[in-house]
């Protein structure tokens, strides 16, 4: 008897998720990991085909995401880890362990003093290092980029080291994602334009309002997490702007709205990885230009900037090299900023020189 | 193809099934072959054509064999033939790039580097048609009755490319009966699940494990070897338990492979419950033939020396490899020289030393570039400065602890032993609920999964 039951119970999970499979609707995104999933592969006569087919079933198998919450149920009550593709909870916030890469950090120092070359002296250039959200996180149990070295190293640098570790706190980040919030930068803006030598002025914002934002780190914890508000601001300021993409020249307006409904709605913050754009202010509250080199940090905070400068370049140090944008501006007397992440900071062979 | 995917656990195993239980006993080996063969073609699409040659050549090599029985020459002129077919052809697709960078290194020649594909599963399928081959020649058992047989039996998929190292004599009944029970076929299902989980749930587990290790400290380069140890413990004995249970789905009776390594109480009793197809295989086909232990001492220690080298160089074309296999023969002839008797002697002492040589090899067996093992090993006994422990160990041990205790637990029989003193009626009753349990937490495994490599797939 007992050996029957085995075989029933086998036979029906077996072919049942087999037809079910086959017979179910397939879907080209998923909503839970905010990410395309694979296609049928074309047959092809290689090694590989059959790694390609079992991806796709992985990508579209019935119950998939029930499957995904077992396993880190699993991990976190039966193997009683601490993390989940080294992510973890803590107060509803997700924050990712990060070993310390030192060649990398070095890397990003020679990158920063290799770019400063090709600036003119009468560039006053800036260093903003935003930490990551896990510097916040108070918890034994945990791993995280050795921030004092990041920022020890670059102290001896004749450049403005514009500390805003003890400006930000956790709260100032999505839960799910490891971007900073637009809405909650008042004071970071605040204490950069003072090193920046420019006058903070309140000015009055307009807060846009998308429910339900899924960020980068949502589709690795799988389980159920309280999800954030994305909030975009306005003013006229950021209304009236002209915007140039270098690489999407159909958009002129800071905020790609069409984004808000993509796979990564931060993205609707300057188009997400635009690597050149140029923001022209003719109603700037000064005549100063700015120069950002920036990583995606840098897409909700820059929008911020726009009042105070009349032009402001962004170049996204991940996708441009220097003898393209050194084509495009003539450094004079910009205010340059570097505006990076210590993540960035910590995988900076990505950077193009 | 592997056997811990979707592909073939939903659809390759399902169709199978169906297909050879509705097709009448004297085509089921004829659907087997099919089914290997397309087993085979999927992961190996090109390399098929060596698996049938393989399979023709041996199987008429025996025939003949067999015909020419009483004219000696002739019949001797064969097997050698047909081992040499079996033996240059492993040599080539597994040891000329190895050959040829030696002969670069050691004359400071420029000879070109060849691109060569490694067939999957060579190794095992050549060692089993030179068994056959022997068998036969010594008139052992019978010869397949057929080509479509001998072919089912060489490329039979659940021993295909990983082994167990199955002989013709131990299937031939299974292969002409084709008989199936109720009892075989939920054993089968319960070896499977069993073996998937060793390799999901603890192997690949225990392999990011290692992944994560690293920072330099001595408790990681400890962690390291002992995890690895397990990993390949349970990546390999998971592949032989899903392989006996798959034959047991199709009413093949293929022998254990492994019986518990880790409780051994000497190196010599280790070889006895680890691989112990492969054992057994260079113990019939090598060592015996040439003298075993009955010939002069110094005879006796080659014979063990040449047997242990060629079992290191079977398991990859590397220097690690022979050094790993040289490594267990040295410490087999001190065993049966004189250590044996002092081991003999104590309680606890005899598995310590066990378990420590075993680990030891395995950090041989998991390092090719030899600056590192010796770096590794180094780290291991306090020659190198680096500190004792640091915060990712530290972290990493802890958020492992649990998975390493179930590993080590597990590759005991602890558990086994607990039901069989106590049985009782609630373990009765959990037991399909618990495996069936096990196998959907698997698939949520493979599901999430970014580490699914076998490890022995590449020998």
């Amino acid at each position: 008897m007992k050996d029957k039951i085995l075989i029933i119970s086998f036979l029906i999970i077996i072919y049942g998720f087999a037809i079910t499979l086959i017979i179910l609707p397939k879907k080209t995104i998923s909503n839970t990991e905010n990410r395309y999933l694979k296609e049928f592969p074309e047959f092809k006569l290689t090694n590989d085909y059959s790694n390609s087919l079992d991806t796709y079933l992985l990508d579209h198998f019935p119950l998939r995401d029930n499957f995904l919450s077992l396993k880190a149920y699993y991990s976190y009550n039966i193997l009683r880890k601490i993390e989940n593709n080294n992510l973890v909870i803590n107060k509803a916030q997700i924050y990712k362990m990060e070993n310390t890469n030192y060649k990398s950090i070095d890397n990003y120092y020679d990158y920063i003093t290799k770019t400063m070359s090709y600036l003119n002296p009468n560039n006053k250039v800036s260093l903003v290092l935003i930490p990551d959200k896990n510097y916040y996180l108070d918890k034994k149990d945990f791993i995280k980029i050795d921030y004092d070295y990041i920022y020890s190293k670059f102290d001896n640098l004749d450049i403005n080291l514009i500390d805003v570790r003890n400006i930000l706190k956790s709260d100032d980040y999505y839960l799910t994602d490891t971007h900073l919030k637009q809405e909650s930068l008042e004071d970071f803006i605040k204490y950069l334009l003072k090193n920046l030598d420019i006058t903070y002025k309140d000015i009055p914002y307009t807060y846009h309002y998308y429910e339900n934002f899924k960020g980068v780190y949502y589709k690795d914890i799988h389980i159920k997490s309280k999800l954030d508000t994305l909030t975009y601001l306005t003013n006229p300021y950021i209304d009236n702007c002209k915007v140039k993409y270098l690489e999407n020249s159909k958009l002129d307006k800071v905020y790609n709205l069409d984004k808000l409904d993509s796979r990564d709605s931060y993205e609707v913050y300057l188009d997400g990885a635009s690597s050149f754009i140029e923001i022209t202010n003719s109603n700037s509250l000064n005549d100063k230009e700015l120069v950002i080199f920036r990583d995606s940090f840098g897409s909700s905070i820059t929008p911020l900037l726009i009042p105070y400068y009349s032009k402001i370049i962004v170049i996204d140090n991940r996708y441009i090299a220097s003898k393209i944008y050194l084509n495009l501006i003539d450094f004079n007397k910009q205010d340059v900023l570097f505006l990076n992440s210590t993540l960035l900071v910590n995988q900076s062979f990505t950077l193009k020189k | 193809m592997i056997f811990s995917s979707i592909l073939f656990i939903f659809y390759f195993l399902t169709t199978l099934l169906l297909i050879y239980f509705i097709t009448p006993k004297k085509y089921k080996n004829l659907v087997l072959l099919i089914f290997s063969l397309l087993f085979y073609f999927l992961g190996e699409p090109k390399n098929i054509i060596f698996l049938i040659l393989s399979c023709i050549i041996n199987y008429y090599l025996s025939y003949f064999i067999v015909k020419y029985q009483k004219k000696k020459i002739l019949k001797k002129t064969l097997l050698i033939l047909g081992l040499s077919y079996n033996i240059i052809t492993l040599i080539y697709f597994k040891y000329t790039n190895f050959l040829l960078n030696n002969l670069n290194n050691i004359f400071n020649l420029n000879l070109k580097i060849i691109n060569i594909l490694l067939p999957i599963g060579i190794s095992f399928y050549t060692f089993q048609a030179i068994s056959y081959l022997i068998d036969v020649y010594n008139n052992k058992h019978d010869k397949a009755t057929n080509l479509i047989e001998f072919a089912t039996y060489l490329t039979l998929f659940p021993q295909l490319i990983a082994g167990p190292i199955v002989r013709f004599v131990d299937i031939k009944d299974d292969l002409n009966k084709n008989h199936i029970t109720k009892e075989d076929f939920s054993l089968g299902i319960k070896r499977f699940i069993i073996g998937l989980a060793k390799k999901v749930l603890l192997a690949n587990t225990l392999g990011e494990f290692i992944l994560k290790l690293t920072t330099k400290t001595i408790l990681s380069s400890w962690l390291k070897p002992i995890s690895y140890t397990l990993q390949i413990y349970f990546d390999f004995s998971g592949y032989s338990d899903m392989a006996i249970g798959i034959g047991l789905m199709l009413g093949f009776h293929f022998k254990e492979n492994f019986n518990y390594p880790f409780i051994a109480n000497s190196v010599t009793n280790f070889w006895r419950r680890w691989h112990i197809s492969l054992s057994y295989w260079f113990r019939d086909y090598i060592y015996i033939p040439l003298g075993g232990n009955r010939v002069n001492k110094l005879k006796w220690i080659l014979n063990i020396l040449i047997v242990w080298s060629l079992t290191g160089l079977w398991h990859g074309a590397s220097w690690n490899f022979l050094i790993w296999g040289v490594y267990f023969g040295i410490i087999l002839i001190i065993e049966k020289l004189f250590l044996k008797k002092y081991l003999e002697k104590t309680k606890v002492l005899k598995y310590i030393y066990t378990i420590l040589i075993v680990i030891i090899s395995f950090l041989i067996f998991s390092n090719e570039n030899l600056d590192t093992l010796i770096t590794e090993f180094k780290n291991m006994f306090f020659l190198n400065k680096i500190p004792f422990t640091d915060n990712v160990t530290n972290f990493y041990l802890k958020d492992y602890f649990m998975l390493l205790a179930i590993g080590i637990i597990s590759s005991t029989p602890i558990l086994k032993t607990i039901t069989k003193k106590y049985p009782n009626k609630i373990f009765n009753i959990l037991e399909i609920p618990i495996l069936l349990i096990i196998f959907l937490i698997s698939i949520a495994f493979l599901i999430d999964a970014s580490f699914n490599p076998f490890l022995y797939f590449r020998f």
